[in-house]
Formats: structure tokens, C-alpha cells, sequence
């Protein structure tokens, strides 16, 4: 409709007489003012109205052109509005398109064309476009300000419009089933109804949104007509002149002209586009942080460092005390850049003048660049761990006392190394074996109370170990001396004791004849003759004086006896002894016997276990455990030492240590593996002995380097821990000799005192 | 102002009756570098107490001696120089000087001393008595000797009556018996008779108690009541009558005649008298290593034992009333008459003094810390009830004074802690370093009287006599 009003106004103007008597100007006012968008032919008929007016407005068109102009232009604007009015209401030109034309036309009696309208039949459907159905007047505001209200608005009588029911679910799906005819789903903001769309409106649409013309019978692009024709009339319908004012210049343009001139003079205006500089149009900035808030420090925010005050150091001109010393210039040379307490060396110029520049400046400044590229500020955390805090939480040695920890005896008197060395089962006594064939027994405060020579005093036998029965009732010493084994009963003792210790050495006097008649019942058995292990005999009459009141001898040198616990058994090992190598002898039977037919490997040492009837044999590299009434064989325990020098049971019976020649030291978990618990190093030399304390949780062993070390180890009930080790002392005093250092070690029954054998020729105690 | 220029006021207190100065001159302003001698001088000067032979004096500040200069001692402790040092003033005093040596053939393993001021001494009353010391050693001998170092007497040992094994303690009963006991679990009683010019005498066994089944490690005696009580390794404690006609009869089966040895019909060959023990106490589990009577009261003993504890025993019902557990095995214990502590020296170096009263809040009640081996005999005082002497296995003797105390750190086990004041190491060791392990040197056995000194035995066979009286400030 917009771009045809213009070329209408034309024609109207010239057509002004032909349908001015046709409508009555007041009626169609009302219409223009309702809507300015009834169909095509009302506002052909209503524009004709307005007429007059526009005549009027010709005719102040002859005086301002430029105002005309302008009021064109405003008036397309109104058009332009008028169009976009008429698509926001399809539905009253739908339903104007809708209909048959209403009206034939007809020619007049003049010939002309003329309407004749058809008679309106006012029935109950009968399309009325006033009579819509209740008009709201609530006017332009939002229909959701009624949404707590049963109605949506007033009607033009002020009614309440009442608001249609909403579909309910059933009537929702009923109209999903059978959509009516044109359902758009939408629903018509004044009435609150279902919007429906008819075919010919929905085709409007379509056009509209097509920007095709919406209705049929407009044509676009009519015939020209030309009213004013370039030809000039020889018979003109006026003879006025021309007005003055087409060939007289205009003052007023003139005057406007000069003042644009004085504008471009001035420079108010000018003539050209200035070229704008082309870097203002590239340095675009956005803030794109002016609305940024203040906003709390990230939790990993690290502050900048702030730097210190410069010192004297960094003067270019420092005291000379402040200036490095060669040595020190050279140690902060040699040091890692990130490891130099300061970045530079202080250094001195004469004159600022003279001061160089900056030689790490761009270093400095690629470095800077690159923190700010990548910003990779990372707090450098160095790895430093202290190694010990790795190491299990072990108590401190200080908090495991009592242990021995300073010399308090030295034993003088043997005259050659000193083998062995053992507590007697009261702790009172210590007695010692010794390479120049001696057996001492010591007062604990160094006083040698009684000493016997085993063998003959030029050619001494070694006596290679010494041990006490373990009973308080007797005071028996069995001493190993070559291959005879003696048993001593000092006379330093009540008498009653030494009464008691005859008696248990003597009883097997009786059986010794019917033990070797046994014996031979079971070699004539086998059908060879063959001696017994061992030959039980009364040593020389003087040694018998001395106390040394029975002896036996084995095939070959022992090294290593134990008793067994009740006193009545006692096994002893000579590695070289192959067969014959571990001997059981029963003392009250006077009776020997050799358990094993074959040994696997040379046997070192032997013992009981504390509490059951097992028996332990340590080869070279193995340690076999034996039950001795069942007869076989229980446990094979691997230490993974070369050379096993001496092994002992806990007294609870489930720990074992080993001590070993290559230097280890190898504690065993009997319930846990065959493989050693806790393997320890702690000497430079081969590993002589190793021994538990019977009562506090403390074992020690005994090296060639003339230290024995003493260790902290608490075996737990519970089977779920296990047995805590502390090595808690050194403790350092034996020289070594020839190579060998500490040869035996023996604690104290009940406190926490150790003797050792030396090498030196000593035996020290230590508390 | 210059700090040699500096003075310090001091307040001089003492506990000397006789050297007390007036209320008006006990404070004054000394020289801050002032020591030990000057302000010894300033006190004995005219102005001050007015002595009439310069009496030669010790000052402690704050219950130590003041051995630097005052200046020094402020700084030490953190003082500043304008505190008021309250110095209490004591008579000086001399240390242990040596003053003799007795040889003998064997280790010395127990001394006593008898003198007029001996507690055997002072039960003759008014007679006179010789001083003597009676050693016992470890060849199974007990000598006596005069102050000049001459054996005046011998016991028979070996094979006739007397000792056949080591002895381990001697005791004088009175100025004219003695009871020893050694490792052959006997205590031999003896008369010892002197020749009127003294310098002879004989040892004659009077009788042997038998009853212990071990070594006998210690005997106490108590004069008055003539009554013995041994220490034993069996973890005995034996009260004995020291006369014939009181003693019971022996029981045989401890006698060694019970048992048919050759060693035993040996000893039996003599033809001492041979009686029982009044009782034999049961106490301990591990062996006991001293018993000692009451200072004051001669029905209360105490024993002290391996097994940590020292128990106190009522004699007349013989049980244990009250027993003390300490950390460490005890080696020896003494009592200290005035302080109603015992002394006991441990096998962990030190000496632990011991409340035994039933009300005492803390049992240890101080540990006297020096020693570097274990302390196998202690003695107290004879002047003073806080000082006491103690022999180790390291070769020295020290002398302890309770006044002196600090606390201990948390290293030492807390308490409080004292020094020696003075160490006496043996004669001819003077010089040396201390043996290792107190090897060849230890001192076995310590004795203190006020007319003897300090005595001591040990392992290098002698017997040495220190000067003991005066150490310590009273």
C-alpha cells in the first residue's frame, strides 16, 4: 500500500472531482481513526476524503518547495508504517480478501464505472468485520497482567471478557487428534482464544514472508500514465507567463549557496573527506577490564618478591670489604647459576662512567618475555628430603635402655687369644677357654678364681668352647679342648653345689658299661664292628684335683657344644668330623650318639631349641631344623650366607639369628619365611658369634674387627608384628690380632652385661 | 665505666657459729674481678671479723662453690651486675691429701678401720684404743695394720682355721674382735690380742658361722647388740650372735662336713667352734649385695640386691617392711645416719640416694653421678651427715657433698644431680689417666673415719689413707 500512496495522491489530485461527491468526509474520519488499514477500496474512498486538504497543501507547495518536500517524505514514512501496521493484522485484510467482492460493478448511465454494493444480509453468521466478536479495550499492555483474574479484559460495553477455558488435557489431545482447520497453536493475545489461521490468510503470510505482493488483484506495475507531457502545447490551457521565478536567480538559494561558501571558507565545511589516518582507525583499544571487579587473590596467588633495598654490594664503587675475594669469586664461579646466593659479584670502577653494561641484559630481558608469554610463574620446589626422614621410625637408642654401652672389666691371664667365653647360669662366674689350652673361671670384677690346663701345657689343645650346664643346682662347665670334652666342676662353689655337680657327672659311671654293651648289640647288628662316637672316661688324676672330674673324646676336634636345656643333653659339632660330625650325648647315660647317617654340607653348629624338642644344625649354608621324637626333618631355613659362623634361637623360640663369615649378621622369623627377616651389615669383618639375651630383648654379635655391636630386638607376642631391631652401641676396645678380633660373646642371665673373648688376650665385661 | 672497676654487692651469710659477722657489715660493694682469695682476705681483714689467725674460707653462691671471679660467675649464670649475690661463707677447705699406702699380697677386698672415733672405738668408752686398720684380701688373709704400715698381725689362712677362699668383707666388732666372710659362706669370728708395745698381735679364730650357701659379699656389724648381718649371693640376708654362748647351733647340713670332699674335709680341719645363723632371711631373687643395720635403730636393717631393689627389714619378726625399686642393680649401699637416706651404688656408675621412709614422697632422692665404673662400696661421713665417699671399679674414690645439688636434665632421668667434690685416684696412678675399665687399679672397698681418713682397697694390693677430715665446708 506504501509505495502506492504517492503515485494515488497524483492521481487523485488531478481526479479530485470525480469521486469527490461520493463519500461524506465526516463518516470516514472515524474509519481512518479506528484503522488506518481497511481494505483497498475503503481507503481509496477514504483518501478522497482527505482531498481538500491535500488540495491546500498544492497550493502551499507553489511557495516552499523545500517544505513540500520534506512533508512528502514524512508522508511515505506514515506509508511505510501503514504497512507494517497492515501486516501485524492479517486477519482483517484476511477476512476482507476473504470475501467475495461485495459489490458489482456496474456501468452508470454516463458510462462510468460504478459500485453497486450488495445488500447486507444481517444473519447470525453473517460476516460483520465491526462485529467481531467482543472487542478487548484493555488496550496495550501485557494479557499476563489478567493472569489471576477469571477474565482477560473489558469489551467496548465494559463486560468482562472471560477467559476462554484453556484446553484441558483431554481437549489438548483431542485437538492434537483432529487438528481444525487452519490451527496455527498459537494463541490470539486479545481474545486468549486458539488462534486460527484460514487458508487465504495463511497464504497472505506466506507472501509476506515470500515479500511477494499480498493480494492478487494489485498489479505492481501498472501502465504509466503521463500527466504532464514533454510536449508543449501550441494551444495551452493557460496563458499565464512564466512565473517570475523561473529564470530569476533565487535570493534564497543565493544566500544559502554564500553561506555554504563562507562555511567551506572557514573550513566548516570541506570540500573533501579529510583522510582520516589510517593508525587512529587500526588503534581501536577496548577496556575490556572497565567493568572489572575487584576479586579476591587466587588461593596459588605467590606475590611478586619485593625487591630489597640495594646494599653496599651493589654500589658501583663498594668498601673494599665488600668486594669478593679471589677465593670467593672463584666459588661463586664454580657454583650453579640457581645455586649462587647472589646473582652477581660486587665490583669496583672508579668512575660510574666506567661501569659497563649490563652484560645479562638480554638474557635478562628474553627471560622476562618469556615469563610474561607463557607466565609460567611456578613456585620452583626443590626436592629436598631429608634421607633419614625415609628411613621406618625406629625408637632412639637412648629409649631402649638398659644395654651395655661402656667397658667395665677387663679379664687378664691367658697367655694366647681367648676362644670362648660364657656366663655361668647364676651370672656370678665367668668362665673362659683359651688358645694356650686353659679353662679360667672369673670373678665378675676382674679376679681369676680358679683355672685348670687341659691339655699338656707345651702343645696346648685350644679349648674352642666353653659351656655351663644350665642349672642353678649344679655348677658344671664343659669345656672343648681338641677332641676331648671335659666337664669341670669348680671348686668355688658350696659344697652342697659341688656335691650335686659330682654326683649328676658320676651317675653315668653305672651305665657306661651297658651302654657300650648296647652298643655293640647294634653294631653286631649291622654285622660291622665299629666304636662308638665317643669314649667316656676320668681324665688324669690331676686334673681330677682339679676339679675336671670326667671327660669324652670324639674322632675329630670339637668346635662347637650346646646344652640342652634340662642339662641332661648336650650336642656337639666338629666340622671335620664328616659323619660323625653332630653328636648328641645323654650325660646321665654317659651315652653318645650320632643322629645323622648323612649331613649335607659341613655342620657348624648345632642347639637345642629353647622350649620344644627340635634341634638345629647350621651347615655352611643352610639350617636345618630337626624334631628329635618324631624324627624328621621340619624346616630348611636359607639365610643366603656363604658361610654360616654361628647361629642362636631366641628364647621364645621363633627368632633365630645367624651370624655369618661374609659379614652379615641375619635374623629369621621362624613362623614367617626361611628367609631371613632383617639382614644387617655393620662389620667389616667376618661375624664370629651371635647370642641373645635370655631375659631383656638385646642380642650381640661379634666380629673380627674387634667390635661387637649390640642391638635392640624386641620380639612381640602378637603374630602380627613384627620384631622391632635397633642396633643401639658399638662398643669398641678388643685390638685385633693376627686378623681375628672378638671370638665369643656371652650375656649376663639377668642384667644387661656382656663379656666377650678377645683375640688380645683378654675377655672384657661390659655394663 | 670501666669493667675492672666494677662492683658488685654482695650480702656474706654463713652457717659458722663462731664466725658470724654483725648485722651492719654484712653487706658490702666488692671489685667485680674479685675471687675466691679476696674475698677470703676482705672477710678476715680487721674490719670485718677480726680473726686472730686468717681462718681460710670457701664461698657458694647459690649453693655452688665460687671457683672463677664474681664477674665471672654472674655471666656464667646470666646474671646482670647490679643483682645483690648473697655469698654464704664456709671454712675452706683441704683436699684429701695421700698419706700413706699399705701393701699387701692380693687384691684388698674389704677395710675397717678402728680408732677412738670408730664405732667398735667408741664402744671400748673411755679405754684407749689403738688405731688399726683390718684389711681383708683376696689371698684369704686379714691384716692388721698400725698407722705406720706395719702388719702388726696375720690370720691363719689356708689349711688351718680361717678362710680358705677369698675374703670379701672385714669388720671390727670391738677393739679386740673382728668377723670377716668371703666366698667359703662362712663369717669367721676373731680375737685379736695385741702386744703391750703394739706392734704385734695374733688373729685367733674364735668361731665360724656357717649358714649361707653362697658367697658372702658384705657384713655389717653392730657393735652394741653384738649382732652380724651378712649379704649373700644365695639372695640371703643372715643375722648373727658374734658370741659363742648366744649363737645357735649350726645346722649340719650347711656345714661343709656334711659333704664328703677332699677340699671340704680339708677346711674341716680345724678345730674352730662352728654355730648357726640367728636367721637366715629369704629376700631377694639375684644376689644380695649389701645389708646394713640401722644407724639408730639396731631392730631395722636394710638389704640392697642385683634384683634393683633395697628392702627394709624388721629384724625382730625378720620380714621385709617396705622395699625401694631403683633402674639398675645395686652393688653396695651405706646409711647415712643424719640425712635418713641410704647410699646406694649401682652398676650403672652412679650412686642413688634413697629415702626408705614409708612417708617419703620420692624414693630417689638425689643421684650422685662422677663415677665411670660401677661404685662397689660407699661410705659415709664420720663429721657431717651430708658427705659421703664412694669406691668404684674406676679406680677412684670420690667424695660427695648433698648440699651441692642441681637438677638434672632430662638426658640424666630428672632428679637432682650432684658432683664429687673431690676425686682421689690411687697414689701411684697419680698423674696417669684413669686405667681403662679401671684396670689393675679398681678400689674395692672404702672406709672413712675421722682419725684414719678416708682408707680404701682395691685391686693393685694396696691399701691407701687419704686425710679426711675437714673436706668439707660444715
Amino acid at each position: 500500500m506504501g509505495p502506492s500512496l504517492p503515485s494515488r495522491k497524483r492521481k487523485e489530485v488531478s481526479e479530485v472531482v470525480e469521486s469527490d461527491d461520493e463519500f461524506d468526509g465526516a463518516e470516514l474520519e472515524g474509519i481512518l481513526s479506528q484503522s488506518e488499514d481497511d481494505d483497498d477500496d475503503v481507503e481509496d474512498s477514504q483518501s478522497e476524503g482527505e482531498e481538500p486538504e491535500l488540495d491546500e497543501d498544492e497550493d502551499e507547495d507553489e511557495d516552499e518547495d523545500e517544505e513540500d518536500d520534506v512533508r512528502s517524505g514524512d508522508e511515505e514514512g506514515e506509508g511505510i508504517n501503514g504497512e507494517s501496521n497492515s501486516k501485524t493484522k492479517p486477519d482483517v485484510d484476511g477476512e476482507a480478501a476473504d470475501d467475495e467482492p461485495n459489490y458489482r460493478v456496474v456501468k452508470d448511465a454516463n458510462g462510468g464505472v460504478r459500485y453497486e454494493y450488495a445488500e447486507i444480509d444481517p444473519v447470525y453468521d453473517s460476516d460483520d468485520s465491526d462485529a467481531q466478536g467482543p472487542v478487548n479495550t484493555i488496550g496495550n499492555i501485557p494479557l499476563s497482567f489478567y493472569d489471576s483474574y477469571p477474565h482477560i479484559g473489558y469489551d467496548i460495553n465494559g463486560k468482562k471478557i472471560m477467559r476462554p477455558a484453556t484446553g484441558e488435557a483431554l481437549d489438548a489431545l483431542l485437538d492434537s487428534i483432529e487438528l481444525p482447520k487452519g490451527w496455527t497453536g498459537l494463541t490470539d493475545p486479545e481474545t486468549g482464544k486458539p488462534l486460527n489461521l484460514s487458508q487465504e490468510e495463511l497464504e497472505l503470510l506466506k507472501k509476506l514472508q515470500m515479500n511477494e505482493v499480498p493480494s492478487d488483484d494489485y498489479d505492481p506495475y501498472p501502465d504509466m500514465i503521463p500527466y504532464f507531457t514533454s510536449i508543449e502545447e501550441k494551444m495551452p490551457l493557460s496563458a499565464a507567463p512564466e512565473p517570475k521565478r523561473r529564470f530569476v536567480p533565487s535570493k534564497h538559494e543565493a544566500k544559502r549557496i554564500a553561506k555554504l561558501v563562507r562555511a567551506i571558507k572557514e573550513g566548516k565545511i570541506l570540500p573533501y573527506r579529510p583522510p582520516e589516518p589510517e593508525t587512529e582507525q587500526e588503534d581501536k583499544y577496548y577496556d575490556i577490564w572497565a567493568n572489572e571487579e575487584p576479586q579476591e587473590r587466587h588461593v596459588m596467588h605467590i606475590p611478586a618478591p619485593k625487591l630489597a633495598p640495594p646494599g653496599y654490594d651493589l654500589s658501583y664503587n663498594p668498601p673494599p670489604e665488600y668486594l669478593p675475594t679471589a677465593e670467593e669469586k672463584d666459588n661463586w664461579e664454580k657454583l650453579d647459576p640457581e645455586e649462587r646466593e647472589k646473582e652477581y659479584l660486587p665490583s669496583k670502577f672508579d668512575a660510574l662512567r666506567k661501569v659497563p653494561a649490563y652484560g645479562e641484559f638480554v638474557k635478562e630481558r628474553f627471560e622476562r618475555c618469556l615469563d610474561l608469554y607463557l607466565a609460567p610463574r611456578v613456585r620452583k620446589n626443590r626436592l629436598n628430603i631429608d634421607p633419614s626422614s625415609l628411613l621406618p621410625k625406629l625408637p632412639r637408642p637412648e629409649e631402649l635402655r638398659p644395654f651395655p654401652t661402656v667397658c667395665q672389666t677387663i679379664f687378664k691371664g691367658h697367655t694366647s687369644r681367648v676362644r670362648t667365653v660364657a656366663f655361668s647360669p647364676d651370672g656370678e662366674w665367668i668362665a673362659s677357654g683359651s688358645d694356650d689350652g686353659t679353662v679360667r673361671i672369673w670373678a665378675l670384677n676382674g679376679h681369676q678364681e680358679w683355672s685348670a690346663q687341659l691339655s699338656s701345657a707345651d702343645e696346648p689343645e685350644p679349648v674352642n668352647m666353653v659351656r655351663w650346664r644350665p642349672s642353678k643346682d649344679t655348677f658344671i662347665l664343659a669345656a672343648a679342648a681338641g677332641e676331648d670334652l671335659f666337664f669341670i666342676a669348680p671348686p668355688i662353689v658350696s659344697d652342697a653345689t659341688e656335691q650335686a655337680s659330682r654326683d649328676v657327672l658320676d651317675a653315668g659311671f653305672g651305665y657306661a658299661t651297658n651302654g657300650s654293651s648296647a652298643a655293640a648289640a647294634t653294631t653286631t647288628a649291622d654285622g660291622a664292628k665299629k666304636e662308638p662316637p665317643a669314649k667316656w672316661s676320668r681324665p688324669s688324676a690331676s686334673l681330677v684335683a682339679k676339679g675336671v672330674l670326667l671327660k669324652f673324646a670324639v674322632r675329630s676336634a670339637i668346635k662347637t657344644i650346646n646344652w640342652h636345656r634340662r642339662g641332661d643333653f648336650l650336642c656337639t659339632v666338629s666340622p671335620t668330623g664328616q659323619r660323625s660330625s653332630v653328636i648328641i650325648h645323654t650325660l646321665s647315660k654317659h651315652l653318645s650318639q650320632v643322629p645323622f647317617r648323612k649331613l649335607p654340607g659341613l655342620a657348624q653348629t648345632a642347639q637345642f631349641h629353647p622350649s620344644r624338642p627340635y634341634f638345629f644344625v647350621a651347615t655352611q649354608r643352610m639350617i636345618r631344623c630337626y624334631d628329635l621324637q618324631r624324627q624328621e626333618l621340619v624346616k630348611v631355613i636359607q639365610p643366603g650366607a656363604r658361610w654360616i659362623s654361628s647361629i642362636d634361637i631366641h628364647p621364645g623360640g621363633d627368632n633365630l639369628i645367624v651370624g655369618s663369615y661374609d659379614r652379615r649378621l641375619l635374623w629369621h622369623d621362624l613362623d614367617l619365611s626361611n628367609r631371613p627377616y632383617k639382614t644387617m651389615r655393620f662389620h667389616p669383618e667376618a661375624i664370629r658369634a651371635v647370642k641373645f639375651h635370655r631375659g631383656l630383648p638385646l642380642f650381640a654379635d661379634a666380629s673380627d674387627d674387634g667390635s661387637l655391636q649390640i642391638f635392640h630386638g624386641k620380639v612381640v607376642g602378637d603374630l602380627m608384628e613384627n620384631a622391632t631391631i635397633v642396633p643401639v652401641k658399638m662398643l669398641r676396645g678388643h685390638k685385633v690380632e693376627k686378623k681375628l678380633g672378638v671370638m665369643d660373646v656371652d650375656w649376663h642371665p639377668k642384667h644387661p652385661w656382656i663379656v666377650s673373648a678377645g683375640a688380645d688376650m683378654t675377655c672384657r665385661l661390659w655394663a | 665505666m670501666d669493667a675492672s672497676s666494677a662492683q658488685v654487692k654482695v650480702v656474706f651469710t654463713t652457717n659458722e657459729e663462731d664466725l658470724i659477722l654483725p648485722e651492719s657489715k654484712r653487706q658490702l660493694l666488692v671489685p667485680a674481678d674479685i675471687k675466691r682469695y679476696g674475698l677470703s682476705r676482705i672477710l678476715n681483714s680487721e674490719s670485718m671479723l677480726d680473726t686472730s689467725s686468717p681462718v681460710p674460707l670457701d664461698f657458694l653462691a647459690n649453693g655452688t662453690f665460687l671457683k672463677t671471679s664474681i664477674e665471672e660467675y654472674l655471666k656464667s649464670n646470666g646474671l646482670s651486675q647490679e643483682t645483690t649475690l648473697t655469698l654464704q661463707y664456709v671454712r675452706s677447705l683441704l683436699p684429701p691429701v695421700y698419706e700413706a699406702s699399705f701393701e699387701h699380697d692380693d687384691w684388698v677386698s674389704g677395710v675397717d678401720v678402728l680408732s677412738s672415733t670408730s664405732p667398735a672405738g667408741l664402744l671400748a668408752g673411755d679405754a684407749a684404743v689403738n688405731e688399726r686398720v683390718a684389711s681383708a684380701s683376696y689371698d684369704g688373709l686379714v691384716r692388721i695394720w698400725n698407722p705406720s704400715g706395719t702388719a702388726i698381725a696375720v690370720s691363719a689362712g689356708g689349711k688351718g682355721e680361717g678362710h680358705t677362699q677369698r675374703i670379701n668383707a672385714v669388720r671390727w666388732l670391738s677393739p679386740t674382735q673382728l668377723a670377716s666372710a668371703g666366698l667359703d659362706r662362712k663369717v669367721v669370728v676373731w680375737d685379736y690380742k695385741e702386744a703391750d708395745d703394739g706392734f704385734s698381735g695374733a688373729l685367733k679364730p674364735n668361731m665360724e658361722l656357717w649358714g649361707h650357701g653362697k658367697n658372702i659379699n658384705s657384713i655389717d656389724v653392730n657393735g652394741s647388740t653384738r649382732r652380724i648381718l651378712t649379704a649373700s649371693s644365695d639372695g640371703r640376708v643372715g643375722l648373727w650372735s658374734a658370741s659363742k654362748r648366744t649363737a645357735p647351733q649350726a645346722d649340719p647340713e650347711s656345714l661343709p662336713s656334711a659333704h664328703i670332699t677332699k677340699r671340704a674335709k680339708l677346711s674341716n680341719a680345724g678345730s674352730t667352734a662352728q654355730r648357726g645363723p640367728l636367721a637366715m632371711i629369704p629376700l631377694h631373687e639375684e644376689a644380695v649385695t649389701a645389708a646394713i643395720f640401722h644407724p639408730k635403730d639396731s631392730t631395722v636393717a636394710y638389704s640392697a640386691s642385683l634384683d634393683h631393689t633395697v628392702k627394709t627389714i624388721d629384724l625382730t619378726t625378720q620380714r621385709e617392711v617396705s622395699r625401694l625399686t631403683t633402674m639398675h642393680p645395686i652393688l653396695c649401699a651405706t646409711a647415712l645416719p643424719g640425712a635418713s637416706l641410704i647410699a646406694a651404688g649401682s652398676s650403672a656408675r652412679h650412686i642413688t640416694l634413697l629415702d626408705p621412709r614409708e612417708s617419703a614422697a620420692a624414693t630417689a632422692a638425689m643421684t650422685l653421678r662422677g663415677h665411670v665404673n660401677m661404685v662397689v662400696s660407699v661410705a659415709a661421713s664420720p663429721e657431717n651427715d651430708y658427705s659421703l665417699v664412694s669406691g668404684s671399679h674406676d679406680s677412684t674414690c670420690r667424695v660427695w657433698d648433698l648440699r651441692s645439688v642441681r637438677l638434672a636434665s632430662s638426658e640424666e632421668g630428672g632428679g637432682s644431680v650432684s658432683e664429687p667434690v673431690y676425686t682421689i685416684g690411687r697414689e701411684w696412678l697419680k698423674g696417669k689417666k684413669l686405667p681403662p675399665a679401671g684396670d689393675g687399679a679398681k678400689v674395692l672397698s672404702v672406709a672413712w673415719d675421722k682419725t684414719w681418713g678416708i682408707v680404701s682397697g682395691g685391686e693393685d694390693k694396696k691399701v691407701q689413707v687419704n686425710r679426711g677430715n675437714g673436706l668439707l665446708a660444715s
